[in-house]
């Protein structure tokens, strides 16, 4: 799975800011806002990839038990899928 | 047809319009300077207007209207405007923009909230010091240091501002509320209203450039939200509230 073409993201701050943009932007008008990890995950989406392979880039990075990261994970790709940005 | 140059946020513009009130509209920035882009619209430019503004004005449960074409050139020309200007570091922004002794705030907030009142009860407290800018969609050059409020045409039902423009010391998101207050806001905390009253375009491209200038000008401008009510004391306390130094 991949982020859609026509999502962009932009740093402001801490907070990485994501608007569609073109043919995505007919289906999600709106702006999401992600946290330092969030903004981890949606970046590696930006090639395709899969949750486990995610899962392992955070691990690399993060500090974190692999279940927890694993729920993070999941959680931000189901709030993804839910909005229609990834295929 | 009727084609002249205008000059809109400091840049010379070429206007090939189709309907001759377009002149008329822009006549107050007319400019004998040789242009730097060209802007021209077709008829099908203004019947895509036509189609979107029904849309909007239906997914706002507004009744029915059916504006003429020569109004409908006007948003057409803006839009390709607005397009065309990002390349120059140039926005068009929904808000109310006021100078008082030189210096512009530019109150943002959906349509309906209060922001031409509110920069009415300015005008009321300020009395000569003030001067109005623009009161629906002014433009905005986003400077390396600094941002730069122009009038445009396009001043709201009230026709408000002209062709003036002054440094910006501060956006201002409003808000309605019983009593007056203003606190600073961060960028983080600003910045999805900002982007929601930026024009942006269709495509991918300029959409990034305009969210890097929505950040500069996060950086370079003080951002406030103003929580008010419609009585002469609200101007005061968001004057005073935006002038704290650094």
């Amino acid at each position: 799975m991949k982020l859609k073409n026509g999502f962009i993201t932009h740093n402001v701050g801490k907070t990485q800011m994501m608007v569609a943009t073109g043919a995505a932007s007919t289906a999600f008008h709106g702006l999401v806002r992600s946290n330092e990890t969030a903004a981890f995950i949606v970046n590696c989406l930006k090639q395709e990839t899969t949750e486990q392979k995610i899962v392992e880039a955070m691990l690399k990075e993060y500090d974190a038990p692999a279940e927890v990261i694993a729920r993070d994970v999941h959680s931000v790709v189901e709030k993804l899928q839910g909005i229609g940005a990834l295929e | 047809m009727t084609e002249f140059t205008v000059k809109l946020a400091d840049i010379p513009v070429r206007i090939r319009a189709i309907r001759p009130e377009m002149r008329q509209f822009l006549q107050e920035y007319l400019t004998e300077e040789e242009a730097e882009l060209t802007i021209e619209t077709r008829q099908e430019d203004i019947d895509r207007e036509r189609v979107m503004s029904a849309r909007t004005r239906a997914a706002e449960g507004l009744s029915e209207f059916r504006p003429g074409d020569a109004y409908l050139e006007t948003l057409a020309v803006y839009r390709k405007l607005a397009e065309a200007l990002v390349e120059r570091d140039v926005l068009l922004f929904h808000g109310s923009v006021v100078a008082v002794d030189g210096e512009a705030y530019l109150f943002t907030a959906k349509s309906g909230t209060g922001k031409s009142t509110h920069t009415r009860l300015w005008r009321q407290a300020f009395g000569d010091r003030a001067l109005m800018i623009n009161d629906d969609k002014p433009l905005l050059h986003v400077g390396e240091d600094g941002v730069r409020a122009y009038g445009t045409p396009w001043n709201g039902k009230h026709h408000l501002g002209g062709n003036c423009s002054a440094p910006l010391k501060a956006l201002c998101i409003l808000e309605r509320d019983k009593e007056n207050h203003v606190e600073r806001v961060s960028p983080e905390d600003a910045f999805p209203r900002m982007l929601q009253q930026c024009y942006l375009p269709e495509d991918g491209e300029k959409v990034e450039k305009i969210l890097a200038l929505l950040e500069r000008m996060s950086q370079c401008v003080k951002l406030y939200r103003l929580g008010c009510n419609m009585e002469p004391e609200a101007a005061l306390v968001s004057y005073q509230g935006m002038q704290e130094e650094a």
